[in-house]
C-alpha cells in the first residue's frame, strides 16, 4: 500500500486527500470552541457558526478597508470575539447554569442568538457572497515526484489552525486557569469545593469558545465564501464533527474534522458530492451505536 | 474556643419545602464532632449549607467570630472550610497527582502545593504509588483516601467529611477512620457525618443527633453512646437485641 503510494499507483487519491485534508485543520479549529463550550458547561452552542462568521466579516472588513491580512486580523479578532462571548454568556446564558434542563435550554437561546446574528449581519453586508482575497489564495506549491499541488492558502489555514489548536490544548493542559476548566469540565461540584470559581471558569471559557470562533473566522474568509445565513449550513457539519470526536473533547474535535475532511474529499471524488454528507453521517450513526460518547468521549460523569 | 457556630439554620433547595428547620451546631477547634441521624435528616444538607454550596433560607454561619453564611464556595473555602462529599467528588479523567494538585488550587503558590502533596505521599504510601494513575481507576477505599488527602494539601482549619466510610469493606472503613484521626493529629478540626453511627461516635469527641431537620440531641460522644433512648432511636441496638 505504502510502496503503491511512493511508486505513484495512487497519485489522483494522494492529490484529493491534500485538497481536503488540508482543510480538515480549519474545521478542527472551528470545531474546538464548540466543543469546549460543551465540555465545560454543557452548552449546546447553535451560534457557534454564526460567531465564526462575525469574525469572518470584521476580517473582510479588516482586509478590505485597512488593507489587513487576513491571518494578521486574527490578533484583532481574537480579543474582540473574547469579549464579546464573555457579554453573550453573561447577559443570555449564565443564568440557570445549575438546573437540570440547561443545556435544552441553551440549544433554544444560542438557536435565537444565531437568527439574531444573522438578522444584525444581513442589515450590516446585505447582497453578495464575500470572501477576502489575499494574494495567496491564488497560488500553489508543488511537491513530491509527482509534483501534488498544494494551495497555499489551505496550507497556511491547515498550520495557523494546528498552532492555535496546539496552543490552546497546551493552555488547557499546563496552566492554573487551564486545571481549573479541565477539573470544572470534569466534575463541576468538586471544582467548586476545591475552590474553582466556577462561575469566572465558564465566562472565561465561553470567551475562549468564542475567541477560537474569531480565530476560525479570519481563516474562513479567505478558504470559504460567506453570506449571512449560510452559518447554518455549518451547524450540522460541526455538531457531527463533535459528536464523532466525542463531545468536549479537543483530540476528538481534530481527529473528527481530519476524518470528516478526508472521507468527505474521497467519496465526493469517487461517487460524486452528494454521497459525501451521506457516508459521513452513517459512519456517524454507526459509531454512535457503538460508542455513544464518541471516538475520545469520556461518559459524561455528571448529568 | 469555638470554631464555628451554627445559629437557626433554616435550608432547603430550589423551592421545595424546608428540609432543616432550625438547626444550632458548635463545634470546638481540635474536635472530632460527629453527626448522625437517619437518611434523609438533612445531615447532607447541613455541610453543603457551611460550606456555601446552598445559600440557607434563614439562620447564620459564624465561622472564628464571623459570619460566612452569604459567602461563595470558593471564599468558604479561603477561609479554611474544606469539604469532601459524599461521593464522586474527585477529577475522574485526572491523575491522582493532579488530582492532589487542585486539592491545592486555593493556595496559588505552586511551589507551597508541591511541598504539601510530598508530606500528603509520605502519610500515604498508596497514594504515591499511584501518583500517575486515573482517579477513576482506584479502588474505593483508594478514591475515599484521595479525596481526604486533596482536603489536606490545603491544611484547612476544619474538614467537613460527608459519610467518609460509605459503601466500604469493613477493614478499609477502619483504614478511613484512621485518617480521620490523622486530621485531628495534623490539627484540623472534622465535622463529618456517620451511617455507621456507632463507629463514628467511637471515633469522635463529640455527637450531634439530627432528625427531620432539627438537632435532637447533642453531647459527648461517649454520653451518646451510653445514652438509651438515643440507642433505641438511632443506634439500632433494640432491633438487634429483640432479634428482629
Ligand atoms: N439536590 C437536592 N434537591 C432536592 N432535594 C434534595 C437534594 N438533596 C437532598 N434533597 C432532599 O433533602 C432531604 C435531606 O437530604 P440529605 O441532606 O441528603 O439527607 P442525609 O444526608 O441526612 O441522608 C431528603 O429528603 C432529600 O430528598
Ligand atoms: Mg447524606
Amino acid at each position: 500500500m505504502i510502496t503503491d503510494f511512493l511508486n505513484g499507483e495512487y497519485v489522483h487519491e494522494v492529490q484529493i486527500l491534500i485538497f481536503s485534508l488540508t482543510l480538515g485543520g480549519v474545521y478542527a479549529l472551528m470545531a474546538s470552541g464548540l466543543t469546549l463550550v460543551f465540555g465545560v458547561m454543557r452548552i449546546v452552542n447553535l451560534a457557534h457558526p454564526a460567531f465564526i462568521f462575525i469574525a469572518a466579516y470584521i476580517s473582510y472588513y479588516a482586509f478590505t478597508e485597512l488593507n489587513l491580512d487576513p491571518m494578521e486580523s486574527i490578533l484583532i479578532n481574537v480579543p474582540l470575539m473574547f469579549i464579546f462571548g464573555v457579554i453573550v454568556y453573561r447577559v443570555f446564558l449564565a443564568s440557570g447554569a445549575d438546573q437540570p434542563r440547561y443545556t435544552e435550554k441553551t440549544v433554544l437561546l444560542t438557536f435565537a442568538l444565531a437568527l439574531m446574528i444573522e438578522g444584525v449581519l444581513g442589515y450590516l453586508f446585505t447582497g453578495a457572497n464575500r470572501s477576502t482575497t489575499p494574494t495567496y489564495t491564488t497560488e500553489v506549491f508543488f511537491t513530491g515526484e509527482a509534483q501534488y499541488l498544494v494551495p497555499k492558502a489551505q496550507l497556511y489555514a491547515l498550520l495557523m489552525s494546528l498552532v492555535l489548536i496546539i496552543f490552546t490544548w497546551s493552555f488547557l493542559q499546563f496552566t492554573r486557569m487551564g486545571y481549573a476548566i479541565r477539573a470544572t469540565m470534569q466534575n463541576r461540584a468538586a471544582a467548586q469545593t476545591v475552590g474553582v470559581n466556577v462561575k469566572w471558569v465558564s465566562t472565561f471559557s465561553f470567551g475562549m469558545g468564542t475567541a477560537l470562533a474569531g480565530a476560525a473566522g479570519a481563516l474562513m474568509s479567505f478558504l470559504f465564501s460567506f453570506f449571512p445565513n449560510t452559518h447554518w449550513e455549518w451547524v450540522a457539519l460541526l455538531l457531527s464533527l463533535i459528536v464523532l470526536g466525542g463531545m468536549g473533547s479537543l483530540v476528538g474535535a481534530v481527529v473528527g474534522a481530519f476524518l470528516l475532511a478526508g472521507t468527505a474529499g474521497l467519496v465526493s471524488d469517487a461517487y460524486g458530492p452528494s454521497w459525501s454528507p451521506l457516508t459521513f453521517y452513517a459512519a456517524l450513526f454507526l459509531i454512535l451505536l457503538i460508542r455513544p460518547q464518541g471516538l475520545f468521549g469520556k461518559k459524561l460523569e455528571m448529568t | 474556643m469555638t470554631l464555628l457556630e451554627v445559629k437557626g439554620l433554616v435550608a432547603g433547595y430550589g423551592s421545595g419545602p424546608d428540609i432543616l428547620r432550625g438547626i444550632d451546631l458548635t463545634l470546638e477547634a481540635g474536635q472530632i464532632q460527629c453527626i448522625i441521624g437517619p437518611n434523609g435528616a438533612g445531615k447532607s444538607t447541613l455541610l453543603k449549607v457551611i460550606c456555601g454550596i446552598l445559600k440557607p433560607r434563614d439562620g447564620e454561619v459564624i465561622f472564628e467570630g464571623e459570619s460566612i453564611t452569604r459567602l461563595r464556595p470558593d471564599q468558604v473555602l479561603k477561609k479554611g472550610i474544606c469539604f469532601v462529599p459524599q461521593e464522586r467528588s474527585l477529577f475522574p479523567h485526572m491523575t491522582v497527582g493532579e488530582n492532589l494538585r487542585m486539592g491545592g488550587y486555593a493556595l496559588k503558590n505552586a511551589r507551597e502545593t508541591r511541598k504539601r502533596i510530598k508530606e500528603i505521599y509520605r502519610q500515604f504510601p498508596t497514594l504515591k504509588q499511584k501518583r500517575w494513575q486515573a482517579a477513576n481507576q482506584l479502588s474505593g477505599g483508594q478514591q475515599q483516601m484521595l479525596a481526604m488527602g486533596r482536603a489536606m494539601v490545603l491544611s484547612p482549619k476544619i474538614v467537613l467529611l460527608d459519610e467518609p466510610s460509605l459503601g466500604l469493606a469493613p477493614l478499609i472503613v477502619e483504614h478511613i477512620f484512621e485518617i480521620v484521626r490523622q486530621f485531628k493529629e495534623n490539627g484540623i478540626t472534622v465535622l463529618m457525618v456517620e451511617q455507621n453511627a456507632h463507629k463514628g461516635l467511637e471515633f469522635a469527641d463529640w455527637g450531634l443527633v439530627l432528625d427531620l431537620g432539627k438537632n435532637v440531641f447533642d453531647g459527648p460522644a461517649d454520653t451518646i453512646l451510653a445514652d438509651p433512648r438515643i440507642q433505641e432511636l438511632y443506634l439500632g441496638t433494640r432491633r438487634v437485641q429483640e432479634g428482629i
